[in-house]
């Protein structure tokens, strides 16, 4: 039972690092649907850096950069060009789908470098990621730059009279976001699952997409979420171990999906805007023209 | 904090000066050699008809817009504003007709938010009591944890006036700042600024309409006419009439002529109309009423109290979720917009740009849009182009849209001309209920006049005319009879000619008792 635990809060600490990252874009008005796609990249370069130089220090930091430097693409098209931002994130997932599987292609295989240290089996990630949630909570609500960035992302309009530089608070939320999507892929192709091979993300970014919204884009009520997710994914991987023979494994491995698409329909209705609309940043998704 | 600093600055000094403003557009000169000052402890209103030059003069003053010409000094030195930040720093605060606020944030937020000298990390609870001690100071109860969206309007324009306290504004430049407060919400502004003017707070209101408003608060008055300043006078030497005058360049009639005509038979009778607004929230709840031949019923309200979903679901532009809507006699909750309008329901919207008119669109076109369903100018589906222009130019010369000629974008119109147009488009047809949302708003003096003189010739011809309106003094002018409106349902419906301003104003503010006392 304890093995299971820890592997899905293991799971949770990059669901968590991702949509933490989502989040922060959200706040700030800008919805990148192409956390698969940051993540793909992140996971890859990780891997392919670490593997290389055989430096686990160096694949992290190659992922996080990487990862920023998506977020400054989707930055580029979201806000200078004020283009779709679903469209473009979708862009950046085809593209990291694509990319990476072209990249990674002649790393396939083992990682090959001794495993990160565990405590007990649980990795030091989630702890990480629990400081991390706390950490972004602050900022976002107890501190003015933080107030900046979810006023840019509430009213950008007013955010201007208040002399707020909207593009430049937009940049750096977006370049963090993609940093720190970056960062999650790095520790599941790094830590929780360090072989490559292709597509090998299988979905998680999307999971993490549904949980931003799930979470009302509050840090912690996405670490409940995560966690749940965590779980949900352990279970569908091995439903013997919980609730043996009741379906086939195939059919609980949709579920942690099926869910996801329960949660983003629902979050669209107009019962749930009534009711918890207002926790949704008013400018999400809208380009800022002045 | 520079407002409880009020030694060194004396009652009656000036502490801005504007010197030959000229701000040119091209065909148009916005601001010719403005000279505008400012003293200490004053109110000083701005007063001018839209295209004024009011905008620009606010947008300069402010830092938004550099002057082609002319110098600014504050507190005798010379400035150069390169953005609204530096006017900040001077001590300039800016108070805007649409709030400028974010909704989903608490008040103390708003007001420290982008504010120069908070640090990283934000001290709510010494912010706090510098806010709370401003609002002891001017005698405004506000509750600094509440999310704004939850305030009325009236608070949410303190908010605005506190957070340009808070950073240190002595002169406060309000635009239109009754223009969407109920009665009792300006009064208690009136006097709020009175206060602050003891401190030696200069307000500059900027003011389109509202003359009363002006005469009873403010010292001076700047009058601009066609970018230039055509009067400067002290308030107590001023009349409405004056000032009127002044605006518009000739004499404006201010006593509308009550017309009276025999009320007959009901047109429109509504019955138990509930409606959703886009949020789902029920906007409209259980309101009856009818509107009879040869009657205005004005509804008065502040924005957002339901008028616009109700307007709108009986022109069939949004359902209706229970009750029943008839038109003389049967029954057309159900019907689609354009079965109404050929009906005879003639809707002049509120937004007069987004739904009133298609910009891209000539004004033939425009016109065109209440025509082309009748076989007198579409045969089989084919326009009769020759005599809906005929119609259209007819139209434009009858109601005196000043346009070089019918083929001009309707988006080129300025706001008074659109609205001429759109009402020529509506009444043309002859409308057994015209429902005119707003028709008034944001117009000059001149347009209004016109806007109201065509409702009150609808009625001499019969026409059944629902009237809503967020100014006051416009339903209680033309209405038959008055229901003040408040957070989706009527209060009360009262005989036109005797309402009392005080009770009409005091029940769509959503207070009852004083009504009920008096």
């Amino acid at each position: 039972m304890w093995e299971f635990w820890v592997r899905s809060l293991n799971a949770s600490t990059i669901f968590t690092v991702a949509a933490l990252g989502e989040i922060i874009g959200q706040r700030a008005g800008i919805m990148n649907v192409g956390v698969e796609g940051a993540m793909l990249f992140g996971a890859t370069i990780s891997f392919i850096v670490a593997k290389v130089t055989g430096n686990y220090l160096l694949g992290f930091l190659a992922g996080i950069a990487v990862g920023a430097l998506i977020g400054l693409l989707h930055a580029f098209f979201s806000v200078t060009l004020g283009g779709d931002q679903v469209v473009n994130g979708m862009g950046i997932w085809i593209l990291g789908f694509g990319l990476t599987a072209y990249i990674g292609y002649p790393y396939t295989g083992p990682l090959g470098l001794p495993r990160l240290p565990a405590i007990a089996g649980l990795s030091p990630f989630f702890l990480a990621s629990l400081a991390l949630a706390a950490g972004i909570w602050f900022f976002l609500f107890k501190t003015h730059p933080g107030l900046k960035l979810r006023s840019v992302g509430e009213n950008p309009s007013v955010a201007e009279v208040s002399g707020i530089n909207v593009v430049r608070t937009r940049y750096a939320s977006v370049m963090f976001s993609g940093a720190l999507m970056g960062f999650a892929g790095s520790i599941y192709a790094l830590d929780y699952n360090p072989v490559w091979n292709y597509n090998f993300l299988m979905g998680w970014g999307f999971i993490a997409l549904a949980l931003v919204f799930f979470s009302m884009w509050n840090p912690f009520l996405l670490l409940g979420g995560s966690i749940l997710f965590g779980a949900l994914w352990q279970v569908s991987l091995n439903p013997e171990a919980l609730l043996p023979n009741i379906f086939s494994r195939y059919i609980w491995r949709t579920f942690p999906f099926v869910i996801t698409i329960i949660v983003l329909v629902l979050m669209s209705t107009k019962w749930f805007s009534s009711r918890w609309g207002a926790a949704r940043p008013e400018a999400l998704g809208l380009p800022y023209e002045k | 904090m520079g407002v409880f600093m009020t030694d060194e600055i004396k009652h009656g000094d000036v502490i801005l000066e504007a010197r030959g403003i000229t701000k040119r557009y091209p065909g148009l000169v916005a601001n010719d050699h403005v000279d505008f000052e400012i003293r200490a402890g004053e109110i000083h209103a701005v007063l001018g008809e839209n295209g004024a030059g009011k905008t620009t003069l606010m947008s300069i003053l402010f830092g938004l817009v550099r002057p082609d010409e002319g110098e600014i000094y504050v507190f005798g030195k010379k400035v150069n504003f390169r953005s609204p930040l530096d006017a900040i720093k001077l001590g300039i605060g800016m108070v805007h007709q649409t709030r400028k606020l974010v909704q989903a944030h608490t008040v103390l937020e708003n007001i420290l938010l982008g504010h120069p000298n908070t640090g990283l990390i934000l001290d709510f609870k010494k912010a706090a009591e510098d806010v709370a001690r401003l609002c002891d100071r001017y005698e405004y109860k506000l509750n600094l944890n509440d999310k704004v969206w939850h305030l009325s309007e009236g608070e949410k324009q303190m908010v605005e006036i506190l957070k340009a306290l808070y950073r240190g504004a002595r002169i406060l430049i309000m635009d239109e700042p009754t223009s969407s407060l109920a009665p009792p919400e300006t009064k208690k502004l009136l006097e709020t600024i009175q206060i602050m003017t003891k401190d030696e707070l200069a307000i500059v209101p900027f003011i389109t309409h509202k003359l009363p408003v002006v005469l009873s608060v403010s010292q001076r008055v700047t009058v601009l006419r066609r970018g230039k300043v055509v009067a400067r006078l002290n308030t107590h030497e001023a009349t409405e009439q004056l000032l009127a005058r002044e605006m518009v360049g000739r004499e404006v009639m201010f006593n509308l002529e009550r017309v009276q005509v025999e009320r007959g038979k009901a047109v429109l009778e509504v019955q138990n109309l509930s409606v959703y607004d886009e949020k789902g929230m029920k906007a409209v709840e259980d309101v009856s009423f009818s509107v009879h031949e040869g009657e205005i019923f004005g509804i008065a309200g502040v924005s957002g109290n339901g008028q616009q979903p109700l307007a709108e679901a009986l022109a069939g532009l949004r359902k209706a979720a229970e009750g029943k809507v008839l038109l003389d006699g049967s029954e057309i909750t159900h019907l689609s917009s354009m079965e109404r309008w050929k009906k005879g329901i003639g809707y002049i919207p509120s937004e007069q740009r987004a739904v009133g008119s298609i910009g891209d669109f000539s004004l033939v076109e425009n016109i065109l849009m209440s025509y082309y369903y009748d076989d007198e100018f579409c045969r089989r589906g084919v326009i009769d182009a020759k005599k809906i222009r005929a119609r259209a130019e007819a139209l434009v010369a009858e109601y005196g849209v000043a346009a070089p000629n019918v083929d001009v974008l309707a988006k080129n119109l300025s706001g008074g001309n659109l609205q001429k147009l759109i009402l020529a488009r509506v009444l043309s047809r002859q409308p057994r209920l015209i429902i005119a949302n707003l028709p008034t708003q944001g117009l000059d003096v001149g347009a209004t006049e016109f806007v109201q003189n065509k409702l009150l010739e609808a009625k001499k011809a019969g026409a059944a005319i629902l009237l809503i309106s967020e100014d006051l003094d416009e339903v209680l002018a033309l209405s038959d009879r008055i229901a003040p409106m408040y957070e989706g349902r009527f209060m009360d419906i009262l005989p036109g000619g005797e309402a009392e301003r005080e009770i009409v104003g005091a029940l769509m503010a959503g207070i009852r008792q004083k009504a009920a006392e008096q």
